[in-house]
């Protein structure tokens, strides 16, 4: 009994934390119609300039997760601003050969600033610790995250379908020139939103740094494409299915590592073949 | 001229040289720089030495080509202060060796048919060391690998494929596997579990420890294993399959970033106050200590290719602090082997009095090089390094914001290194 | 007529020079031509998916996989011989691409590039798990080139690095070749319709579902060709081919030189390889270099090098011209 627990608290944990991750990406996707391949480069950024506004301006971690997405925000802004803005018109695979030439610079950047050492953060004075469920220690900071989900979800659904702000997304999103049309400055409110997506990635990374415990420049490579199954699983643009979709993923990966660890490093790839496979526009995305 | 100058001239004459090779000994002598080695008759060797070196500097291990820098460069500044090899200056080029096969393959062919090195070095992933080991013959170079540890390279092409341009001074998978037997022995523990890397590495690695310990005590037995793939951040549910199978003995070859991630995550789940005697064969290494800093839990077995504090000889406190000097930083394992691969191919050289490969080769073979790690012997069968590394549990010391060693323990490589012909019957320990 | 004798005058030059290179070069020149050749095989044959039937796939690297180890095992296990063994090899692509297609087609867009992507890493997983059999990330060890016996007449050794570049030389011509020939046939033409609006051809009674398979299988079997050269170069086959970071390669490549031409891949192949190279020489920090380039040459270069400089030339010589 008490393993299936702590294997189910396991996958809510890491499934309440790839959905952070992935909210973003969903968000710009579904809003923007871009899939961007440089989230996982906004992730890494994110975690690392919290990790610094920790470490060694000494602020403490709340400080660090509040402040350090911001200056992510400005590398977002400039991306879709300067760059992005150009490749909207252009099919798939440029968006993702200039998101990638991103993930190439930011890599390189962060490796220039901070080092290619992979660097710890101390552990959590506040939420840091353990608390033992059934026998066994379980993080409180992994609770925490299972708790922060949905939250962010809530949050989320609270923006875009009670305010007005979110009405106005939610039309520009579906139909550019008529917002356009009505006087929504669609190209600033485009730019509003991948920065928020943007924050959202980074606010995964700040959040990532007491959770996965280490900070290397190659961190965002290996979150993305876990990021990019999720979203696709949940149906590209639905948030609803990428919360639903990182839920599934999260508790069927810590069951598979668990009890069949031969299949471990493909369950993830199986699961969304055979979402595809069943249901071609992922389980909550829109029937064409 | 001065007494440099005479005493070359003797010496040329006791050694045979003709007298046209003493006179111009002598008048080359006094005007410049002399170093301090004769060569005797030996034509001398044309410079530059060109040192090509590759290791990861990209990506989730960049630490680690760093680190290799650290140590060789400081290596090529020394020797070239002092004169060089055999009064040439050494120049080493660097390049990312990324962990793709096909990127050090490329490097290698650059370094030499390009750029016209004569060393090559370097190298962290056993596949890499593995995809270059049958392009040595034809790039006729010779190569230290310092990092990758695949006992594969220097049993099989070194020995079986006489691919002899492949030296390794680092210790490879005998001291994570082998060795690791040896201190478990003494353990009360008979119920070994593990989590190891999902790739040939930590399968070969526990393998090797299972075997030894199940020679040198037949009542171990191995309850419970965890394969975690490359790039595993969370190890939470391969910690929760090990505390399931309630083991006393704990091994795991993760290594690097992976092992600071589980290492915190078994600490916090409670393996640790659950399991006494935990083994980590690469524990020891600079950047995992450093990671976990004051939250490394006391009283774990580690050990790595080289720890700083062994062997506690004047030459290598000497060495340690040069390179904080240096650098700022403590020592990593492979600054050690990138610090030493250097100085090797110096010795060789001067041994050999040519820089030609064949010559080196001959050198270099059961060669026993005094360096950092204390005196390598370059074994002759299958050009691996032979030298000893401790093990020890970790401890909190004042003067490190680090956990260090106690109960140090040596196990003498030649008691763990598998033996030549390495199939058979009395090749891998333990032996009798 | 003219545009026609222009273009094979031109492939005639750089096929010379391609000849002249392991004479002219030096041997680590004469090496990076071989891997520009590889990559040029494995971007054109992608490309007759991509830029002619529109579909973006991220699980080639499979089939360049299933190349490699084909070659690899067989040689390993039953016979040496080159020839036979790349025939195995592109036999294995294949088939692993007509299995992966037949699934995977019925997608469109984003969805059947994520399909393609799992189907990729899900080889590539079995290749890294099967250790018995693939060496598992060893990689396949022991994978010689022995000399080509034509008839039990003439031995051909190809393991001089001299002589397997004319190996390879011969199978990148005829690969370009092919490709140019499939891409103006009725086929390649109807793929054309298929990436420009699929509907309209299905109503024109073109057989869809069954075309993009084709286009699936032969860009495959490109894929398994190079692959099987890349393992007789280096001499080992890896898990990693079959990863969808390979399997990017040939996207990246044939964005950059041009999606709509024959010879963009090959272009983007060869400024790729080229231009990794160069920075490398320069600074350790290529990949911020590197990004740099890209984000220039998406930009600045609408529709790739090819493209670019081709309408350049078009917009030069226009007038008089019907």
């Amino acid at each position: 009994m008490q393993s299936y627990v702590h294997v189910i608290l396991a996958g809510l944990s890491s499934g309440m934390f790839i959905w952070l991750v992935a909210s973003g990406l969903t968000l710009i996707f579904g809003v923007l119609g871009v899939l961007n391949f440089a989230h996982g480069s906004f992730y890494m950024l994110g975690a690392y300039c919290s990790f610094t506004v920790l470490k060694y301006l000494g602020a403490g971690y709340w400080a660090g997760l509040l402040l350090g997405p911001v200056g992510v925000c400005a590398a977002g802004f400039v991306v879709e601003r300067f760059f992005l803005r150009h490749v909207y018109r252009l099919a798939l695979p440029y968006q993702l050969l200039l998101t990638f030439a991103f993930v190439l610079i930011f890599d390189n950047l962060v490796k220039i600033v901070w080092g290619g050492g992979a660097l710890s953060p101390p552990t959590l004075s506040f939420l840091g610790g353990t608390i033992p469920i059934l026998g066994r220690n379980f993080p409180v900071y992994n609770l925490f995250i299972i708790a922060v989900g949905p939250a962010v979800a809530l949050l989320l659904w609270a923006l875009l379908e009670k305010t007005w702000y979110g009405r106005i997304i939610r039309a520009s999103s579906s139909d550019r020139e008529m917002a356009a049309s009505l006087g929504v400055r669609v190209p600033a409110l485009f730019t509003g939103v991948f920065v928020f997506g943007t924050w959202l990635g980074a606010l995964g990374g700040g959040l990532a740094v007491p959770y996965v415990g280490l900070l290397t420049p190659g961190m965002g490579e290996t979150i993305i494409i876990e990021a990019f199954i999720v979203a696709v699983i949940g149906g590209l643009g639905s948030l609803k299915g990428a919360f639903v979709g990182a839920l599934v993923i999260g508790v069927l990966s810590a069951f598979g590592t668990r009890f069949f660890p031969a299949f471990d490093m493909f369950l993830i790839f199986i699961l969304m073949a055979g979402v595809l496979l069943l249901r071609p526009q992922g389980l909550f995305g829109a029937a064409r | 001229m001065g007494k440099r100058g005479m005493n070359r001239r003797d010496f040329l004459k006791l050694t045979g040289a003709g007298s046209l090779a003493a006179a111009a000994a002598g008048g080359l002598g006094g005007g410049l720089l002399t170093p301090k080695w004769v060569w005797g008759a030996t034509p001398s060797v044309k410079g530059p030495i060109k040192v090509g070196y590759q290791a990861v500097l990209s990506g989730t291990l960049a630490g680690y080509g760093e680190f290799h820098k650290m140590g060789a460069v400081m290596a090529v500044e020394e020797i070239n202060a002092k004169g060089g090899i055999a009064g040439q200056k050494v120049e080493m080029e660097f390049r990312d060796s990324t962990t793709k096969p096909d990127e050090a393959i490329k490097n290698a062919r650059y370094f030499v048919d390009s750029w016209g090195a004569d060393f090559l070095a370097g190298i962290d992933s056993s596949a890499q060391a593995l995809a270059l080991a049958p392009l040595m013959p034809q790039l006729d170079r010779v190569i230290m690998f310092t990092h990758a540890a695949t006992e594969k390279v220097t049993e099989d092409f070194v020995f079986k494929k006489g691919v002899k341009q492949i030296f390794r001074n680092c210790m490879p998978t005998y001291n994570d596997g082998h060795a690791a037997a040896f201190i478990a022995k003494d353990f009360p523990a008979v119920k070994w579990s593990t989590v190891s890397p999902k790739y040939e590495y930590g399968f070969t690695c526990w393998k090797m420890f299972q075997e030894s310990l199940k020679g040198l005590k037949p009542s171990a037995q191995f309850i419970a294993e965890s394969f975690a793939p490359f790039g595993t951040t969370d190890f939470r549910s391969h910690i929760n399959t090990i505390m399931d199978a309630k083991p006393d003995g704990f091994y795991s070859t993760e290594w690097a970033g992976e092992c600071i991630s589980f290492v915190r995550q078994a600490k916090e789940a409670g393996l640790f106050d659950k399991v006494k005697y935990a083994m980590f064969p690469v524990g020891a290494a600079m950047d995992v200590l450093e990671g976990l800093g004051k939250d490394m839990p006391d009283n774990l077995w580690i050990s790595a290719r080289y720890f700083f504090q062994y062997p506690n000889s004047k030459e290598n406190n000497d060495w340690v602090a040069r390179f904080r000097k240096r650098w700022n930083h403590y020592p990593a394992y492979v600054s050690e082997t990138g610090f030493s691969a250097i100085y090797a191919f110096k010795a060789a050289v001067e041994k050999a009095g040519s820089k030609d490969t064949k010559a080196v080769i001959a050198a270099l073979e059961g060669m026993d090089l005094d360096c950092p790690a204390g005196k390598r012997h370059f074994r002759k069968e299958d050009h691996q390094a032979m030298y000893d590394v401790p093990w020890g549990q970790t401890v909190s010391d004042p003067n490190y914001p680090f956990k260090v060693m106690k109960n140090m323990k040596v196990i003498p490589a030649k008691e763990y290194f598998n033996r030549p012909p390495f199939e058979g019957p009395g090749t891998s320990p333990p032996f009798k | 007529m003219k545009a026609e004798t222009r273009n094979a005058v031109a492939a005639g030059a750089v096929l010379l020079a391609l000849c002249a290179v392991p004479f002219i070069t030096g041997k680590f020149t004469a090496y990076l031509t071989i891997r520009i050749m590889l990559l040029g095989i494995f971007a054109v044959g992608y490309n007759l998916l991509l830029g002619q039937t529109g579909l973006l796939s991220f699980g080639h690297g499979a089939f360049y996989a299933a190349g490699a180890y084909g070659l690899g095992l067989f040689g390993v296990h039953v016979s040496t011989h080159p020839l036979l063994g790349v025939a195995v090899g592109v036999a294995a692509a294949v088939l692993l691409a007509l299995l992966v297609g037949y699934l995977c087609v019925r997608h469109t867009e984003i969805y059947f590039a994520m399909l393609t992507l799992a189907c990729g890493m899900m080889v590539f997983s079995l290749v890294w798990n099967a250790r018995e059999i693939t060496g598992g990330d060893d990689g396949l060890i022991g994978i010689v080139r022995a000399p080509i016996t034509l008839f039990g007449l003439a031995d051909i050794p190809i393991a001089r690095e001299n002589h397997f570049y004319f190996f390879v030389l011969f199978f990148f011509a005829l690969s370009v070749w092919a490709a140019h020939r499939i891409r103006r046939s009725p086929f390649g033409l109807a793929l054309a319709g298929i990436r420009e609006n699929a509907r309209r051809s299905e109503f024109a009674g073109v057989p869809v579902r069954r075309y993009r398979l084709a286009a699936f299988v032969l860009s495959g079997a490109f894929a398994g060709l190079a692959g099987a050269l890349e393992a007789l170069l280096e001499s080992n086959a890896r898990p990693f081919m079959a990863h969808w970071t390979h399997s990017a390669e040939p996207v990246l490549v044939s964005l950059l030189g041009g999606l709509s031409s024959l010879t963009g891949p090959l272009v983007g192949g060869a400024i790729f390889v080229a231009m990794r190279e160069i920075i490398q020489r320069f600074t350790e920090n290529w990949m911020l270099w590197f990004g740099i380039l890209l984000l220039v040459i998406i930009l600045g270069f609408r529709g790739g090098v090819v493209g670019t400089v081709s309408a350049l030339f078009r917009k030069a010589t226009a007038p008089g011209e019907g």
